[in-house]
């Protein structure tokens, strides 16, 4: 009897808390630059308020008895937001940048969040990604698709090379040297004239389904969507799917052997921890994400240029790790979405864009320096409900 | 396993110097003044330094230069002087760390799923658990508390854990009682003789400077002064032995 009321309590918390998420994140981004800005300091308020209170953990533990539900509330608000946005492109447009930002964040996850390795050459990876699937599409018009499958593995092969760093050196030094090549990919794209050089890609072919072309706007329910709802529904499926995938890597011996490295590397090793193919893996895994998400960007834009791979695309990426927080998935994500929905929001400044921005990060990150969602306990379930012996 | 003529120099400084060491089915207690070499000798044997030179030899398989966790995976474990747990995992985390080099499952299967992976997870931690009720009962309703809730005797119980709950052949403890107090000495060792009864099977080198510990639970002693091995018997000779006496005297 009590047991089924303390249940339905804790379902209670969490369809209010992932119902206020929605509607915060809704306001957020259809509110001009001061209600996003109102909404999302309530937010945050809220969040360091609720850890003060000591309810972080229980809505927490909450979350966790009723994944489905918090599941099941965020998959109706993605699937029904391009009808409550009324089709607007924009506003789209800016959900869509979010989501390909997101799988990217998710990816420089497992190397900064989980293991450590503060990694300032994502937008490396990003960049790759986003080249190899335009120039084989364009020069040899293979299948979009196939090319995004091709920046996957190009990204992926190129993390395997800039993690080889990775084994001889770590902290700042790790970081000096994936900066190294970070610039380095960007002089690169700029003096290859067969890559672009400084005028870019243009003409990326968009993706296309039995002849339906992305690029062309549907009817849907009797509503009239922009062509860029087909690559929101795109990019929220392979982000629900990169959340998926990036969600059973932490809670899986592979989360946990990143997380033993970051914390004491001799400890690790002593475990069995192969530590250079963990490292490995975690840089050819995060860049895989981003190189994917590179190949969306570019057949959603139809043009990449180098100033959407460069080095201040990698700080970005890096904030919207800190700022949601490290080695949470959910707050990666989260992370992603309100630093893209805040930097569209600021347009209006111009030149003192960047100064703004800068300016909100330093605000959140001083009023919750481990970020929005920061990093928790692994939780299995229930430890002993099951008649489970072990093996040996 | 053995160790033949085992060297390894840092600059000029010879901080191992030529040890020969067996050990068989039994448990041996390696004594020597601070800084005679002795965690630099345990590091050696579970891989995290390389020897200058000499060999290791583990059930008849050379193991010299092997990197820790292949060593590890051969079934050597160890523990740490100074408690070394990941500080902001939970306890059964830790724990689980200690059964990764059994993990048959792959990243790929970490990915998917299968069946098998789930069921490889919840009988590890089930392993852990019952491991975890066997030192301290009270330690497996805290197993989601982070380390840094809990107190330095389980700190040390859980560490011991963790190298036990894979099986290991070889046992290196560094000085596991060390910053105890006498209270907290007794039931660690009380832990450590629990661990014999419950795994014939298995072998220790213990570091360890307190005597009464070592002769209660050592069945041979091996002493290190300067890096060289001086000494290698039973307790009562080793007591007896000058060359040991001078050593600790000031020698
Ligand atoms: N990584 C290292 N680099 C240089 N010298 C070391 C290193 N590790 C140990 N030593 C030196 O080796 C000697 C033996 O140290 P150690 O094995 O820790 O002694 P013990 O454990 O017997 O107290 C000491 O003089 C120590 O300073
Ligand atoms: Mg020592």
């Amino acid at each position: 009897m009590q047991r089924a009321a303390f249940a339905s309590k804790n379902s209670l918390v969490t369809l209010l808390v992932s119902v206020l998420a929605c509607v915060f994140l809704y306001f957020a981004l259809v509110g001009s630059l001061f209600v996003a800005l109102t909404v999302i300091g309530l937010g945050l308020a809220l969040i360091v308020f609720g850890e003060y209170m000591g309810k972080a953990e229980a809505i927490h533990t909450a979350f966790g008895e009723h994944r489905i539900l918090g599941i099941a509330v965020l998959i109706m608000f993605v699937l029904t937001l391009p009808f409550l946005l009324k089709g607007n492109n924009y506003l789209l447009h800016i959900v869509v940048m979010g989501g390909i930002y997101s799988v990217v964040a998710l990816g420089l996850n497992f190397q900064m969040g989980s293991t450590g390795m503060v990694n300032f050459a994502t937008a490396a990876f990003f960049g790759t990604g986003a080249y190899t699937s335009a120039l084989l599409v364009t020069k040899f018009s293979i299948s979009p698709w196939l090319g995004t499958v091709s920046g996957l593995a190009a990204a992926a092969f190129l993390g395997l090379l800039f993690g080889i760093p990775a084994l001889k050196t770590r902290g700042y030094y790790l970081s000096l040297v994936t900066m190294a090549l970070q610039v380095i990919f960007t002089l690169m794209i700029i003096n290859t004239s067969w890559l672009g050089g400084p005028n870019g890609v243009p003409g990326i072919p968009a993706y296309n389904i039995a002849g339906f072309s992305f690029k062309t706007s549907v009817v849907l329910f009797g509503m009239k969507l922009p062509y860029q709802a087909n690559y929101y529904y795109l990019v929220f499926a392979i982000l629900g799917l990169a959340v998926l995938v990036a969600g059973r890597l932490y809670n899986s011996h592979v989360g946990l052997a990143w997380n033993a490295i970051e914390q004491d590397e001799i400890v690790a090793v002593t475990q069995g921890i192969n530590q250079t193919k963990i490292k490995l893996l975690a840089f050819a895994l995060g860049a895989a994400f981003a190189g994917l998400a590179g190949a969306l960007y570019g057949h959603y834009t139809s043009f990449i240029g180098v100033e959407n791979f460069d080095f201040s695309i990698s700080l970005i990426f890096i904030c919207m790790v800190l700022l949601g927080g490290m080695d949470n998935v959910l707050g990666v994500v989260l992370g992603a979405m309100l630093l893209t929905i805040v930097d569209e929001k600021l347009r209006d400044f111009a030149d003192y864009r960047m100064l703004m921005y800068s300016l909100i990060l330093i605000i959140i990150l001083l009023a919750r320096s481990q970020g929005l969602l920061p990093k928790r306990i692994r939780k299995y379930g229930k430890l002993r409900d099951s008649k489970i012996e072990p093996n040996f | 396993m053995q160790t033949e003529s085992l060297t390894i120099n840092f600059g000029g400084l010879k901080a191992v110097d030529e040890v020969d060491f067996a050990i068989a089915d039994e448990v041996v207690g390696l004594l020597g003044p601070n800084g005679s070499g002795k965690t630099t000798f345990l590091n050696l044997v579970s891989g995290i330094y390389r020897p200058t030179s000499g060999k290791i030899i583990f059930q008849q398989e050379d193991i010299t230069g092997s990197g820790a966790h292949v060593i590890r995976g051969k079934g050597i474990a160890r523990t740490f002087q100074t408690n070394r747990l990941c500080l902001n995992l939970s306890i059964i985390d830790n724990m689980l760390l200690g059964l990764y080099s059994k993990k048959k499952s792959t990243w790929w299967q970490a990915i998917l799923q299968p069946k098998q992976c789930r069921k490889e997870l919840r009988q590890n931690i089930e392993k852990c658990l019952q491991l975890l009720e066997h030192f301290n009962p009270d330690l497996v309703d805290k197993a989601y508390d982070p380390i840094t809730s809990i107190a330095l005797i389980d700190r040390r119980r859980i560490e011991i854990a963790r190298a036990i709950v894979g099986n290991p052949r070889l046992l290196l403890l560094d000085e596991p009682t060390a910053g105890l107090n006498s209270e907290e000495t007794t039931q660690i060792i009380n832990d450590i003789g629990k661990i014999r009864q419950g795994d014939q099977q298995i072998c220790m080198i213990i570091i360890e400077h307190d005597m009464n510990v070592i002769s209660s639970i050592c069945n041979r002693v091996v002493v290190l002064n300067a890096g060289k091995k001086i000494a290698d018997d039973t307790y009562q000779e080793i007591c007896k032995n000058e060359q040991v006496q001078t050593a600790y005297l000031g020698g």
